[in-house]
């Protein structure tokens, strides 16, 4: 993805609206920084194999509701999708790059 | 689609709100050649029944439906529609209604953006999605949902982080993050309320301790749950991902109770309820489903055949009422109920891994706070006469849909098709008389 640096303009505006919603709290930030810590090591986790939404909770010790919360939204973006199931639970594995890139074509 | 209004923009009629009672009152005026200005307070049009999975009593899919009207109305060229917008407010001078309207910021120039989603694929703040009734995953920056109209993608302020990814991806710089809300007055001569229902909240009984389980959960969250593009591609249980094996419905649940403050009837529940155990036991077939119900409203066309097919199904029909919901163990939840059925033990204890609570209906806007419309007792919009359903206590200010009451879609666009032919009528009697006086 083509990444353009900010006009000054633009990080102006950034920098205005940065002010206009109160600044980025110490509770979003902490909030962001979690959410891309669980992302991370669910990530490493479904690398060894394919898990049930209460074997990533346990693993990573993070309510069940939150772990399905994730893997929710990466499935959403295209990094985990379901393979198959284990009793009652679907399983969830990393979806391959190439699929990735089939996918996006 | 026209989403530009000047200050001399005078449509021959305002509708308030985008769900599927305003767009068919603005496709049946616009095509009498009528212009329409169309206000929605959400990213997209669409209302409700975008998010909903099927209709009763045809089971024909929600989108189908909503999807051309939505899709029709952006395309009209008479219909003009502002997203993103409330209405401030509404003051009638000398027979014409000035309607104020705040536009929120959305940070992308829409004129700009061709929904590419690279914004959107870039971001990595990530919040509960609205539309999934917080069940799935939604970022800072995202076009609201798959077949929303317009297709553009809105910057959610309060989430965002600040960080610029979006201004540095898109491909046709429509990133504007010095967007400032914009409040501009419309005049007009006839406005159509179609601002729809919300429904009360799951806690509003704490008896059911709601607060208490994620598998307690609303009907509109059920709806998601059994879309084919829902939160989770499948019916999971909120709480951990556990394909539920018994499920069961709480039927007045926020309705008929004066003690939560609303004790009429919310008209659509049972046959929603109906539908969705319906759905459920197509999705899961080996899944016990147990509809509780005080009685069953099956008074539509084709509705009682509804309720019949589903008894055939093996729907569990239980009536009863059901006092209390406690979470046990395994995310399980133990629900007290008092059943009719049972003379000698009606007083039961009855396990189930989810529930659903049927929530009721109440108004999705006030506008006798801020217009010359008055409400009822019940706070939906007054219709005091009994043979023009959709007249409201004001000239010229008509009602369509879930804003005058509870009631389901078919009767919805039944209204709004009404609401449509009364303003034509309305704008018709008024222009002829200016025109002989």
């Amino acid at each position: 993805m083509a990444m353009r640096t900010l006009s000054p303009e633009q990080k102006q505006a950034l920098a205005a609206l940065r002010v206009s919603i109160g600044g980025v709290s110490e509770q979003k930030r902490q909030t962001q920084k979690r959410l891309i810590a669980a992302r991370k090591a669910i990530h490493k986790f479904l690398q060894a194999q394919p898990a049930t939404v209460p074997q990533i909770a346990t693993a990573l010790q993070m309510p069940t509701d939150e772990a399905l919360w994730h893997v929710t939204g990466m499935r959403k973006y295209g990094k985990v999708a379901e393979a198959g199931e284990d009793g009652d639970y679907p399983l969830y594995a990393l979806v391959a790059l190439e699929e990735k890139s089939a996918a996006a074509h | 689609m026209n989403t530009h209004v000047s200050s001399d923009f005078t449509p021959d009629a305002v509708i308030i709100g985008g769900g599927i009672a305003g767009l068919q009152s603005a496709l049946d005026l616009a095509d009498q050649d009528l212009q329409v200005l169309l206000v929605e307070r959400q990213s997209s049009i669409g209302g409700h029944m975008i998010a909903l999975s099927k209709v009763y009593p045809t089971l024909d899919c929600a989108s189908c439906i909503t999807t051309p009207k939505m899709s029709a109305a952006a395309h009209h060229p008479n219909i003009t529609i502002l997203t993103n917008t409330e209405v401030e407010g509404l003051d009638t001078r000398d027979g014409v209604h000035h309607v104020r309207l705040l536009q929120k910021p959305t940070y992308v120039n829409f004129d700009k953006c061709i929904g590419c989603r690279l914004c959107e694929y870039a971001c990595d703040t990530e919040y509960p999605d609205p539309f999934e009734e917080g069940l799935g995953a939604v970022r800072a920056i995202a076009v609201p949902f798959t077949n929303a109209i317009p297709q553009k993608a809105v910057l959610n302020a309060e989430a965002c982080g600040t960080c610029g990814t979006c201004a540095r991806v898109c491909p046709t710089e429509a990133i504007e993050y010095d967007q400032q809300p914009r409040r501009l007055t419309v005049r007009t001569d006839a406005v159509v309320v179609a601002s729809g229902f919300n429904l009360n909240a799951v806690t509003v009984k704490p008896q059911y301790n709601a607060h208490r389980s994620h598998n307690i959960i609303s009907p509109l969250m059920l709806e998601r749950l059994l879309a084919p593009h829902g939160p989770y591609g499948r019916v999971l249980r909120p709480s951990d991902g556990k394909m539920p094996s018994s499920i069961a419905f709480v039927q007045c649940a926020g309705s008929r109770d004066e003690s939560i403050g609303v004790s009429y009837c919310s008209r659509v529940c049972c046959m929603y309820a109906i539908k969705q155990a319906m759905l459920l036991s197509g999705a899961l077939p080996l899944a016990d489903i147990t509809l509780y119900y005080m009685d069953i409203r099956a008074f539509g066309k084709g509705y009682e055949q509804f309720f019949q097919n589903a008894k055939a199904m093996g729907i569990n029909f239980v009536r009863g009422k059901v006092a209390r919901i406690d979470p046990v163990e395994d995310g399980d939840l133990s629900l007290h109920v008092e059943t009719t059925e049972d003379a000698e033990d009606p007083l039961q204890e009855r396990r189930h891994d989810m529930v659903v609570l049927a929530q009721g209906m109440i108004p999705g806007w006030q506008p006798a706070d801020s217009t010359p419309v008055a409400c009822a007792s019940d706070g939906f919009v007054a219709t005091p006469a009994l043979t023009a359903p959709t007249a409201t206590t004001a000239p010229g200010i008509f009602v369509a849909g879930t804003a005058a009451g509870p009631k389901d879609i078919v009767d919805t666009i039944a209204e709004a098709g009404a609401a449509a032919m009364q303003v034509s009528q309305y704008l018709y009697q008024k222009r002829s008389s200016v025109l002989v006086a």
